[in-house]
């Protein structure tokens, strides 16, 4: 029997090594497929564009020094239009057509809410930039890591900045989204230490107008208004706070209030005196300069530079884990981020490094990058600024 | 490519139901529903609600959407049906508005914009790949049950005094038939299969939210039913993948032209459902299926 | 003693809610005016009037940006929804009417949707400005009011003006209310029926446009700005009966009261719904509206 089985094993072999050889060949020069899944357009449009071009950039880079596991990446990018229906379909084709094993750079809470149960379902490996802490909660099984702070984090900071403003009467004004009842929560629980009161409302971010919205803010006489939406709306709430007369400080983040939002008020005097508030991209450090020279800005946006660090990370886990997987990322990652070994910044430096069999700690040009089980990072640091005269200007960087 | 395919079939027999929906009371009754993105939505996130939060079985959510269709169907016609077509048109129009607007700001029941996501399948980890051909299979099921009994009113005295009541209202009701009866159980049914429709397509996509129920469904729909042939089931099915495949093809030709951007892709795809519409309506109202009108049966003597 | 500070603060916040409301009204009376009287006329309910407003803001908003001041580009944003409406209702809508009122307004959902995308294709989904000077609000007590507002209004209410003179002394005028009353009578006293129907079309039309302009001159626009005041167009109609111009006006002053008063007691999300409730109950109670379903 068994003479036989190698027998015919040794013909099967023979007769199709013959065309067998291309296929694997084929299978070994296969490429490795990564997506970005980003804003380029609606709301999160003005950040989409570069977060795709900087994971173009890196895995450029690494094809040029050879790939990973001898494996040309390959990089497709979508867009999600910041709305979760059409992140849905794009992830779907991703997943199902394209077969990639990692989509990075998840924009809104909402988007990353709805393509999460298709990531951890396929096991597909899905790196974020939301902030809203229900993403780490849900059932990801691993295959979810952000390295945007999450709500928790930014909210108690924002909480400490505006009682460093001197506020005693602070008013919250936010559309609905997956973080307002946690914004509301901390507020609520941070503020009063503080000797402040906190109110609220929620506001539809499609109107066109919000004086009503507005009177019912003013009505609480606040002395700090936290414009808390996107950019559409927050347009059309500064001016009509400003067509209101309020006289109060205004806080808001910086993904919403940007320069964008500056040029098409038009109008300095509205924006004037505006605070805002981001969590801060490592600046200074190698990696930033070469987000900065990828993009061809001297400030890249701190979700560029987190979609960087995505990309070094995937790449550089696969390369660990001597497997181009969902799950081989998912297993590895951490290895690659907090392994305890030489410092490295970028997945070319990396991937050199795990093949002369040394640990690697990944640092990024977001920051530390280094995350706890349940995907979230442990650390990083915040930017506030103020508008004056349409400029931004840094007030700190804690 | 497979997959694809088989992704476009489905959807499209989803659509051929809600074509079947509209075919009941617009065909049969000369009734306007330009609400049914409403009872697709009511239908999608109750039996949604019910398998995620309520955590039942998929086969209950299902029969929920089919009642909550039904019922919703209900609400709308107590006040309308005596009324003139084109109130009926505004009214349901209304209706499916304030369903999506319920939808997207409700949030503790519906998540409101965020939508519901993780829908389960039936036997999706098991499927594994070849859930999409099975659901596929189901989907064809559920189009053959209902499209048996819809063809079944059709030629049944009931679906007679339907059409009576499209071509006149007033000599139907002096006939001795109880109008406003039959309209409101007309659209009850034709509002459930439309919420069954709305079901399906949750559990298939496993995510709804809000911005998918647009007034825009309804255009296919009625593109569907007024192409493949109105007051004829067969027609509306015929009709419906008419559509998917204009969709689809359009998708393609569109990413032909250079030059234009993500939003102006839509547009035109948009654009040419309308204008596809605009045609059939005024160059062949009839459709490609032209209404069969079964005679009357014989009395005995 | 100071127990009447709580009752004055809510009969201010009632009072802010109804000038809010009679703004919102007077615009939102000029495409109810333009929707109702082509119902009268046209014999059926138009539902591109979406499309058209949005249309008519974006065609004033590009003579604006051209140079043009306010009369010139509400002209422009006048004449160019006229001719829209002109072009649909006789190569769409009108050839349909003989089938019925229903095939009619079908169309016409489909032809919104192609002006709505047409606009989408020219200007994408962004919301556009029309690059008016943003003032502060001016104090009259505790009510406030922008200058915008009151701009708009008196441009809304010189144009309502101007149009219930031609309807009531103008000769063309006059035929239109005949025809819309008795058109049978009226084609007998040798009024013309296609004329007064390209009339109904393009003045109608003109006055959706209009108003999506006015409507968009206060804060921005988009291609789906017409289709966020369609149902208040029609529940403006239909609550001050369908077919009558004063019904309109009146019946647009109530819904805008209403949107606002509605703000206070369940949020600003459930605006629209304001509309489709009056027309539920307006249909349940009185079908025929306030004003009953005379011609003008």
């Amino acid at each position: 029997m068994k003479r036989i089985h190698i027998g015919r094993r040794a013909a099967l072999a023979g007769g199709v090594a013959a065309f067998a050889s291309p296929a694997v060949l084929r299978a070994q020069s296969d490429p490795i497929k990564l997506a970005t899944l980003t804003p380029l357009t609606g709301a999160g449009g003005s950040y989409g564009p570069t977060m795709a071009k900087v994971a173009a950039s890196v895995v450029e880079e690494v094809n040029k020094a050879g790939g990973v596991l001898g494996r040309k990446v390959v990089l497709v990018s979508e867009d999600d239009q910041t709305s979760p229906e059409p992140a849905v379909r794009a992830a779907r084709k991703l997943i199902d057509v394209d077969k990639v094993v990692a989509i990075m750079g998840t924009w809104a809470s909402s988007v990353t809410t709805a393509v999460a149960p298709l990531c951890w379902e396929s096991k597909t490996f899905l790196c974020t930039v939301s902030g809203a802490d229900s993403i780490t909660q849900l059932p990801h099984q691993g295959f979810l890591i952000r390295t945007q702070p999450n709500s928790t984090l930014q909210v108690s900071r924002v909480g400490e900045f505006i009682l460093s403003l001197g506020a005693k009467k602070v008013f919250t004004m936010i559309p609905q989204t997956p973080f307002t009842q946690a914004t509301f929560d901390i507020l609520n629980a941070v503020l009063p230490k503080g000797g402040a009161t906190h109110q609220s409302l929620i506001y539809d971010d499609k109107k066109t107008t919000y004086r009503t919205e507005v009177d019912q803010a003013l009505r609480a006489s606040p002395d700090v208004i936290l414009a808390n939406g996107y950019t559409p709306d927050s347009i059309v709430l500064l001016k009509d706070l400003y067509r209101a007369g309020f006289k109060g400080k205004i806080l808001g983040f910086a993904y919403s209030i940007n320069q964008k939002l500056i040029d098409q008020i038009g109008q300095p005097e509205v924006v004037e005196g505006v605070y805002t508030f981001a969590p801060s991209p490592a600046e200074g450090s190698a990696a930033y300069e070469k987000v900065k020279a990828a993009v061809g800005s001297a400030n890249p946006d701190p979700y560029t530079c987190q979609v960087y660090d995505h990309t070094n990370m995937v790449l550089m886990s696969m390369a660990f884990a001597k497997d181009a997987s969902g799950t081989a990322i998912k297993d590895n990652i951490r290895k690659v981020t907090q392994g305890g070994g030489k410092t490295v910044d970028n997945a070319v430096d990396g991937i050199k490094a795990i093949a002369a069999g040394e640990k690697i700690d990944y640092t990024g040009a977001s920051g530390p990058c280094d995350f706890d089980d349940k995907g979230d990072i442990l650390d990083c640091k915040f930017r506030y600024e103020q508008i004056k005269s349409g400029k931004f200007t840094v007030v700190k960087i804690a | 490519m497979l997959s694809y395919l088989l992704f476009i079939a489905t959807v499209g027999g989803i659509y051929g139901l809600l074509a079947l929906s509209l075919n009941l009371i617009w065909g049969g009754a000369g009734m306007v529903n330009l609400g049914l993105a409403g009872f697709f939505a009511v239908g999608a996130y109750a039996s949604a609600l019910l398998t995620t939060a309520g955590h039942a079985p998929i086969a209950v959510g299902w029969l929920a959407a089919l009642v909550a269709g039904g019922v919703a169907g209900l609400v709308v016609t107590l006040s309308t049906t005596r009324l003139r077509e084109d109130y009926l048109a505004i009214v349901t129009l209304g209706f499916a508005e304030v369903v999506r607007l319920l939808a997207a700001n409700e949030i503790w029941l519906t998540r409101g914009s965020d939508g519901i996501s993780g829908i389960p399948g039936p036997w999706k980890a098991a499927l594994g790949p070849a859930f999409n051909a099975v659901y596929f299979l189901i989907v064809v099921a559920a189009l053959a049950v209902v499209f048996f009994v819809v063809r079944r009113i059709d030629r049944s005295p009931y679906g007679r005094a339907l059409r009576a009541i499209r071509e006149d209202a007033q000599v139907a009701q002096v006939a001795g038939k109880p109008v406003l009866r039959f309209k409101t159980e007309a659209f009850a049914l034709s509002a459930a299969i439309a919420g069954l429709a709305g079901a399906l397509y949750g559990h298939f996509t496993s995510y709804i939210a809000p911005d998918l129920f647009l007034p825009l469904i309804t255009v296919y729909i009625f593109l569907a039913v007024a192409s493949g042939g109105t007051g004829r089931p067969a027609g509306a099915l015929v009709g419906a993948y008419l559509v998917m495949t204009l969709l689809e093809s359009s998708r393609f030709l569109v990413e032909w032209i250079p030059g234009v951007t993500a939003v102006q892709r839509a547009a035109l795809k948009e654009l040419l459902i309308a204008v596809a519409l605009i045609l059939v309506l005024r160059l062949k109202p009839s459709g490609v299926l032209p209404e069969r009108i079964p005679p009357a049966p014989h009395q005995a003597r | 003693m100071r127990a009447w500070r709580p009752a004055l603060r809510q009969g201010m916040i009632l009072l802010q809610a109804l000038v809010n409301g009679l703004v919102s009204g007077t615009l939102l009376a000029v495409p109810a005016i333009g929707f109702t009287a082509m119902f009268a006329v046209l014999r059926f309910p138009n539902f591109s009037v979406s499309g058209v407003a949005t249309l008519g803001a974006f065609a004033g908003y590009l003579a604006y940006g051209a140079g043009l001041q306010m009369a010139g580009s509400l002209a422009v944003a006048f004449a160019v929804a006229g001719a829209a409406g002109l072009l649909f209702d006789k190569v769409a809508h009108l050839p349909l009417v003989k089938q019925g009122a229903l095939p009619a307004a079908i169309a016409s959902i489909a032809t919104g949707l192609v002006l709505e995308n047409v606009v989408r294709l020219g200007f994408g989904n962004e919301p556009r400005g029309y690059d008016r000077p943003i003032a502060r609000d001016i104090y009259l007590g505790e009510i406030r009011v922008s200058p915008q507002q009151l701009e708009t209004m008196a441009l809304a209410l010189a144009l309502m003006l101007a149009v219930f003179a031609a309807l009531a002394f103008t000769r063309i005028g006059k035929a239109m209310r005949a025809s819309a009353d008795n058109p049978e009578l009226a084609a007998l006293k040798g009024i013309r029926p296609e004329r007064i129907a390209m009339m109904a079309s393009f003045v109608g039309m003109g006055l959706v446009g209009v108003g999506g302009m006015l409507l968009g001159l206060d804060s921005s626009i988009d291609p789906l700005t017409g289709t966020r005041i369609l149902l208040s167009i029609f529940a403006a109609a239909v609550l001050g009966g369908l077919g009558s111009a004063p019904g309109a006006v009146l019946g647009a002053f109530l819904i805008g009261v209403a949107e606002e008063l509605s703000v206070l007691v369940v949020g600003s999300q459930y605006r629209a719904a304001v509309g489709f409730v009056a027309i539920l109950i307006v249909l349940s109670l009185r079908p025929r509206g306030l004003l009953g379903e005379r011609a003008f």
